[in-house]
């Protein structure tokens, strides 16, 4: 496992090395502050985070559904602010460690957020992917739609049609009936 | 609910623009409407917003984008909050590294020069240059993307865009991990005070009288306590207009520059100062159009679906209602909501009954499907 802790106090670091004594392989590294190019380089499993540390946007930037690598992060939060760790978790926060939690909770809070953080990824790939079948076959719909008003076709001849054009270039069914309402839009002279 | 009297929390981050918050405490502004607040000073918007979100804070200096994206749920479950006022306009700027700027011909234009640079390194097969902003939902994310995809620069493909805290962007210019930022004052005038940059733009280059910070509650604190938010509100008002005033910009330069405040220079502070709006122009009216023209933005850039009901949202986290109570109870002019936003440098007007189309009129962005 490999795990980055940011934070300007080692005794965190000393805290998260201490919990996770007997995961092998292992290497915790300890910056002071984020460093997105030398975090790249070491590509950790988990990062983590105190809750008042100035580089929380960073690292929240990274957790953006278009960046290549997210990572979950783990946030140290003080026992003084209640509710802040919950909002942190509803904000993309994958989970969070009270400051004075004893040791041996380290590696299971860890583990956690690994693995709920995988699943999160992935429900949000598949959401997307949802969204984009649906587009695809709203896309179809309107594309069948026109060829059976201009020319004269039924539905499911105008279906077979695109079917075909989409195996004799290759092309996803979606594409081609995209391709097809943009070359009609510009024959009827739509953003010439 | 917080009565008269109740301690109330409010949070800022570093910056010039926190001047309404710090001279209501410092002017005793607070005071004068029975008020007793307590000021945090929060090094990083994600906790501003977490700790608005669950109560330890009840409002805050606030990214008005942060505030959309809260009510939205882009990025995390919705937390429906509100900006009954805007605490300034105008302010931010986009700095460039001295490393790249010595380069640049005398006459020629800042974005003309970076233009020419971005196309001789993409030819050469150099790395792209490094831009940071302060955060995915700022206004400085949206503004530096208008101006570079107005010259043809795509933010996503021809440079990256990164996220820095404010008052480290000068040393990570100095360390060449960055080639240039997007911030609040006075990290601009720092970064040119220690020779490390030089401002390429302004805001109100690119929109004259722009949005910029606002001061942020959740719907439900709002709904709690609204006789708290309205002398809360009162208080603010008068410190924006006190802020804004000329005479009192060395004083106000002082009082920001102490190290419980934005501690940065006096001098920094003092010159980037008139570089932000405070009061005049209604500077302090939270216009659902402008709110609906951040929206259009994060709809154009991919953070928001294109199916968002813009007047909607921009109606209900934009209370106009709310400032216009307030300021009649000092005997101010009461503002009503234009329909359209103009001061823009490239000429276009925007209209909030017809943000998506807007949104798509764009040469370069990255809508959703």
């Amino acid at each position: 496992m490999r795990v980055l802790v940011v934070d300007p106090d080692p005794a965190r670091a000393a805290l998260v090395v201490e919990g996770l004594a007997g995961v092998h392989p292992l290497e915790v590294r300890h910056a002071t502050i984020f460093n997105e190019h030398e975090a790249a380089v070491f590509e950790p499993d988990v990062v983590v985070v105190a809750a008042d540390s100035p580089d929380r946007d960073t690292l929240e930037s990274l957790q953006d559904a278009s960046v290549v690598n997210p990572r979950p992060v783990v946030m140290f939060v003080d026992r003084s602010e209640p509710g802040l760790a919950e909002a942190a978790v509803r904000a993309g926060v994958a989970a969070y460690i009270v400051d004075g939690l004893a040791p041996a909770r380290v590696r299971d809070i860890l583990e956690v957020a690994m693995s709920r953080f995988r699943l999160m990824h992935q429900l949000r790939q598949d959401l997307e992917k949802a969204k984009a079948d649906l587009a695809s076959r709203k896309t179809v719909e309107r594309a069948k739609a026109l060829l059976m008003k201009e020319r004269g076709l039924e539905e499911e001849q105008a279906y077979k049609l695109l079917r075909k054009l989409s195996m004799d270039t290759g092309r996803p069914l979606g594409a081609v009936a995209a391709d097809l309402l943009a070359f009609a839009g510009v024959l009827k002279g739509d953003g010439a | 609910m917080s009565g008269a009297g109740d301690l109330i929390n409010l949070g800022f981050v570093p910056l010039n623009d926190a001047a309404p918050l710090i001279v209501a405490q410092e002017r005793g502004f607070f005071a004068a409407e029975g008020l007793s607040v307590r000021l945090s000073r929060e090094v990083s918007w994600a906790t501003v917003r977490d700790k608005v979100a669950a109560g330890a804070l009840d409002g805050a200096h606030m990214l008005a984008p942060i505030i959309l994206a809260s009510t939205l749920g882009a990025g995390g479950e919705p937390q429906p909050m509100i900006a009954p006022m805007a605490l300034n306009r105008s302010g931010a700027a986009f700095t460039l590294s001295r490393r790249l700027t010595v380069g640049f011909a005398p006459g020629e234009s800042r974005r003309e020069a970076l233009t020419r640079l971005i196309a001789e390194r993409r030819a050469q097969g150099e790395s792209q240059l490094v831009f940071a902003v302060v955060f995915t939902y700022s206004m400085h994310n949206y503004l530096l993307r208008y101006w570079l995809a107005e010259a043809g620069i795509d933010p996503d493909q021809d440079v990256r865009i990164t996220v820095a805290p404010p008052s480290r962007m000068a040393s990570r210019l100095a360390a060449g991990e960055l080639d240039g930022f997007c911030s609040g004052e006075p990290w601009n005038a720092v970064a040119e005070d220690e020779g490390l940059g030089e401002v390429a733009v302004r805001a109100y280059e690119v929109w004259q009288d722009g949005p910029e910070k606002v001061f942020g509650v959740t719907a439900d604190w709002a709904q709690r306590n609204p006789e708290v938010l309205q002398a809360l509100l009162r208080a603010l008002l008068k410190a924006a207009a006190w802020s804004a005033d000329p005479e009192h910009r060395a004083q106000l330069a002082q009082m920001l520059a102490r190290p419980e405040y934005v501690h940065a220079s006096v001098g920094s502070i003092a010159r980037s100062l008139p570089t932000t709006s405070f009061h005049h122009n209604s500077a302090n009216a939270p216009l659902p159009v402008q709110a609906g023209w951040l929206l259009s933005q994060m709809t154009r850039w991919g953070q928001a679906s294109r199916d968002v009901d813009v007047r909607s949202v921009a109606e209900q986290v934009y209370r106009l209602d709310l400032y216009n109570q307030a300021a009649g109870d000092l005997g101010w002019a009461q503002v009503s909501a234009p329909e359209t936003a103009d001061g823009f440098a490239d000429g276009r007007v925007f209209r909030l009954d017809d943000a998506r189309a807007y949104a798509e009129s764009f040469a370069l962005g990255r809508m959703r499907t």
